[in-house]
């Protein structure tokens, strides 16, 4: 994934959390999760882009041109049904994941 | 997943998307960047510089959207191909005479040519069945420069001076003949086996399985007798078991010892079931009658056969000074082995193959005449689809399926009839090259077939599918055009013309064919075989020291046989007519007159007969007399000899009381001459005839003898009653094979007629496939002009001119195609000529009565469809466009 150096699936998992409250342009979700990650994650903001895309490709998400706040034509992408299961799946199994690792790496003695 | 149905964004469209999706994230970006207090420019410049790569980015979006729409496309083809599978069968199953006749011309085709190039494969192509076959040949003799046209055998003489002074042949053996009786194990059998050198085995490369094979020192005169059993043999009467290595068998009355037993893969190149080391290394000269041995020999690594063959007349020629009368003008003539032993059908297989892949070629061409006819009857089927909206390639490609599927079935039912027809056309090879070689439908063949029927569906299913696709739309929607174009006409024409064209070649082979096999039933063969029975009697030297207890014995052996019964006439013949091998010419010296220098003696066909014998076959006397008792044992020799041999020995002259030797020697016993029988075809109709001399078997005793049997009535009866009498007379002698006359006159015929069946078979079906083409475009041409005709009718024209009007196109295409196949048969009726007997390649009879007999068929074909339009109504006619 050019411009990221998220772990596998982190990104996709990202977008569809910032989804969660409602549809959302491509510049919102980033600055969602800009702040949410301390920019941190992101090195590039255009690698956003081919990863939307990709899960519109796999219908989780829908997408529509509307108008943004700022008065803007922009196209806002929705959760759709089986983005928001994916979304579930992804969160549980993610957090798993988060929690060993997190026990492993502090762990003291062999 | 939900199948949802979605409009798929073009390429392009997604490009433009990405690109203001980009904008518009741009601009977010330094608005946000301004409200932190940067400048525009400044504030556009960091938002570019946060985005990353754009270009990377959009290509990278690109990429995500052109592998769902090829993996969409993919799935969408699939969908497509399907329909056009199922639309193709549907359009078949809705024309079934179309579907018929195209399946069966494509079964009939690929199926008799999966058969043939199967046989062809098996027998020509593939090598024999022995290690670097292609380094074997067969070593003959040539006489030709003294007169004799066959390949002759060797002379033990030329044979070791061949041996040792050929370095082109890494390896050569001898071999002859052989035929003991196998007694001590069960039934006496007589066998058919060969003695040959030592070198034999290692010369073909193939050891035996079990034991061991000859070595130089089995290969003399005073060795211990031992043979090799083959494995159909050891299984047959020895049980398959190893345990008979080092037992002593009964042959002949001698005892052999086993030492060998060989493979089951082996194949000697004459069905033998045994064979024997010559043991008799005939190292003395050896005068003109002692041409003996056959041999095989192995080119050495790198040797071409013309060096072989310069190397080994050389070697004949230094025999010269030694023994001037056997080897001067004497050559060499080397045959690959592969060539000696399946050379004789080669000419009618390669042939045949030339028949089949006519009828396949007219089987494409009917298919594609048929699918123009039928896709320009489809014209405005396919207006209307093409006005519906379906693109020019989808209408191509849907009539392509068609063709496709159709040939793909038709290849099915092809390949299946080819299976059956491989062993109906395996019939056609001599038992003898079977042997060796066995028959099998080809892989390579039903390969080959499979790929042809595809590149014939695609290639006849483009032609049609281009011309039916170019539909002039508003021409065709408004109404049938009458002429759906001279283009598409022409086509049609042409490929009726080249049907019939090809049909006329195939028909006028299977007429000279036929004619050959007439000519073969109506030759004078000399003599009538009619019910005879026939069997082979043995007399071992081992066993009958003295030949005139075996006389004795023979003439009481008769003597029985006659007073049974059921048996109605008994003699003997040792070499009687169409028996295959034990020949053996002699020189015949007219009034003992030496020959005057480079004139070769003719060599004359000895036969030991009983007196009755020449009766009992049916040969007639022209002059002299027949045997009677005062040509017995101790009078002076007579003999009966053939026209031929009159003809050839006194030239215009009365031969009867003149007299021959067999050589120059003063005291050569003379046969005189008491009788002359009409020409005898010793070797079938379509040999050369033999002189031939037949002598009395009281003055010219044999051990080895052919009983001839006439049944009086059942001949079941009479082979029993030959068993029970032989069996009593002596229980160790063995019985032959006891075959009939006429199935052995059916052998020497078996060939041509199965030849002549098969193309006639291939002739007949090209016909029919080709006079269908004709109906079916005659049929369709009727149908186009419906309406003019209607119109014609409407203003006066009579509907007999109507029909005159369609007959006349059929009959100038039939005379132009009927033409064309006689031009192409007077080119390519040569290759028959090996295959035909009493009949010219081009012979008048075959080329005036068939093409005639095809255009009257044509012309017939035409005139159904055309009274069609005689019967036409105009006011339906023209009230139905």
């Amino acid at each position: 994934m050019a411009g990221s150096d998220l772990f596998t699936g982190s990104l996709d998992l990202l977008i569809l959390k910032a989804l969660q409250w409602g549809p959302l342009h491509g510049y919102a979700i980033g600055r969602w999760i800009r702040q949410w990650t301390d920019a941190v994650l992101i090195v590039q903001e255009g690698a956003l882009y081919p990863a939307l895309h990709r899960l519109e490709k796999r219908e989780l998400l829908s997408e529509e041109w509307g108008i943004s706040d700022t008065n803007r034509e922009v196209k806002f992408y929705t959760l759709t049904r089986s983005g928001r299961l994916q979304l579930r799946r992804e969160s549980a199994r993610f957090g798993d994941y988060a929690r060993v690792m997190t026990a492993a790496l502090a762990a003291a003695r062999p | 997943m939900k199948r949802t149905f979605r409009f798929e964004p073009r390429l392009q469209d997604v490009e433009e998307d990405v690109r203001r999706e980009i904008e518009a994230h741009l601009a977010e970006r330094s608005r946000e960047f301004e409200a932190q207090g940067m400048a525009p420019e400044a504030a556009r410049q960091a938002a570019i510089a946060a985005f990353g790569d754009r270009g990377a980015i959009e290509a990278e979006v690109r990429a995500v959207h052109r592998q769902t729409v090829t993996a969409r496309r993919r799935t969408l083809r699939w969908d497509e191909l399907r329909q056009d599978v199922l639309t193709a069968v549907r359009g078949l199953v809705r024309s079934p005479l179309y579907t018929a006749v195209a399946l069966l011309a494509l079964a009939v085709g690929i199926g008799a040519n999966t058969a043939t190039f199967s046989v062809l494969r098996s027998v020509v192509m593939r090598p024999l069945p022995y290690p670097d076959s292609g380094e074997l040949v067969q070593v003959w003799t040539d006489h030709r420069a003294r007169g004799r046209a066959e390949p002759e055998w060797l002379s033990p003489p030329q044979y070791f001076a061949i041996r040792d002074q050929v370095p082109a042949f890494s390896a050569i053996a001898g071999y002859q003949g052989w035929g003991p009786s196998l007694t001590g194990e069960g039934d006496p059998e007589a066998l058919a086996g060969a003695a040959v050198n030592a070198d034999f085995l290692t010369v073909l490369q193939v050891p035996p399985a079990l034991g061991r094979g000859f070595s130089a020192a089995d290969d003399d005169a005073n060795a211990a007798p031992v043979v090799i059993l083959t494995d159909g043999l050891w299984r047959r009467r020895f049980g398959g078991d190893p345990g008979v290595l080092g037992r002593t068998i009964q042959l002949s009355g001698q005892g052999w010892q086993v030492i060998g037993v060989m493979p089951a893969s082996f194949r000697p190149p004459e069905p033998w079931q045994i064979l024997r080391p010559i043991r008799r290394p005939v190292t003395s000269r050896c005068n003109h009658g002692c041409i003996v041995l056959r041999a095989i020999a192995r080119l050495a690594p790198g040797a071409t056969i013309e060096q072989a063959s310069q190397q080994t007349a050389a070697a004949i020629a230094r025999l010269i000074p030694e023994s001037p009368e056997d080897n001067s003008r004497v050559g060499s003539w080397l045959v690959p082995l592969q060539d000696q032993l399946v050379g004789p059908v080669r000419p009618a297989l390669l042939a045949l193959a030339g028949a089949v892949a006519f009828v396949l070629l007219i089987a494409c061409v009917n298919l594609a005449s048929l699918t123009t006819v039928r896709a320009a009857a489809r014209t405005r089927e396919f207006g209307v689809r093409a006005a519906l909206g379906a693109g020019r390639g989808r209408i191509v490609r849907q009539l392509l399926t068609e063709t496709v599927v159709l040939a793909l079935m038709g290849g099915g039912l092809g390949i299946a009839a080819g299976v059956v027809g491989t062993r109906v056309l395996a019939a056609l090879i001599p038992t003898q090259i079977l042997e060796v070689q066995a028959i099998g439908v080809d892989a390579v063949a039903v390969m080959t077939m499979v790929g042809v029927t595809l590149l014939a569906g695609l290639l006849f299913g483009l032609l049609p599918a281009l011309q039916g696709a170019q539909p002039n739309l508003m021409g065709v929607l408004r109404t049938a055009n009458p002429d759906d174009g001279r283009r598409a006409g022409m086509v049609r024409r042409g490929l009726v013309v080249a049907e019939l064209a090809l049909a006329l070649v195939l028909l006028v082979g299977a007429g000279l064919l036929l004619r050959t096999l007439v000519n073969l039933q109506r030759t004078d063969l000399g003599f009538q075989p009619g019910q005879l029975i026939i069997t082979n009697v043995a007399y071992p030297s081992a066993r009958f020291p003295e030949i005139a207890t075996v006389s004795s014995n023979l003439e009481q052996v008769l003597e029985q046989l006659r007073r049974h019964p059921a048996i109605a006439a008994a003699e003997v013949d040792d070499v009687p007519p169409l028996a295959p091998g034990g020949d053996q010419d002699v020189t015949a010296l007219p009034d003992g007159r030496i020959p005057p220098p480079g004139v070769e003696p003719g060599g004359i066909w000895y036969r030991s007969v009983s007196p009755g014998t020449p009766r009992l076959l049916g040969m007639r006397l022209v002059a002299g007399r027949e045997f009677g008792p005062e040509d017995r044992a101790g009078a002076g020799l007579s003999v009966i000899i053939t026209e031929e041999a009159a003809r050839r020995l006194w030239p215009g002259e009365d031969p009867i009381g003149r007299f021959f030797t067999s050589g120059p020697d003063p005291d050569s016993q003379r046969a005189t001459v008491i009788g002359v029988v009409a020409d005898v075809r010793h070797d079938g109709p379509r040999e050369p005839l033999k002189m031939q001399a037949f002598f009395s078997v009281a003055q010219m005793p044999t051990r080895g003898t052919s009983l001839l049997i006439l049944p009086s009535g059942d001949p079941a009866a009479a082979i029993s009653a030959i068993r029970e009498i032989i069996r009593d007379n002596d229980p160790q002698m063995p019985l032959g094979a006891i075959s009939s006359f006429s199935e052995r006159l059916q052998a020497v015929t078996a060939l041509p007629r199965q030849f002549a069946l098969i193309v006639g078979a291939f002739a007949t079906s090209a016909v029919v496939l080709a006079l269908i083409g004709v109906y079916g475009m005659m049929a369709y041409a009727v149908g186009q002009r419906r309406r003019e005709i209607g119109v014609r009718l409407a203003l006066g024209a009579a509907p007999a001119a109507m029909l005159r009007w369609i007959v006349a196109e059929g009959m100038w295409l039939t005379a132009v195609g009927v033409g064309l196949g006689v031009l192409v048969a007077a080119a390519t009726t040569r290759v028959l000529s090996a295959s035909l007997h009493g009949v010219d390649p081009l012979d008048r009879t075959t080329f005036v009565v068939l093409p005639l007999v095809l255009g009257l068929a044509a012309l017939l074909a035409c005139w159904i469809p055309a009274r069609r339009a005689r019967n036409i109504d105009p006011v339906e006619a023209l009230r139905a466009e």
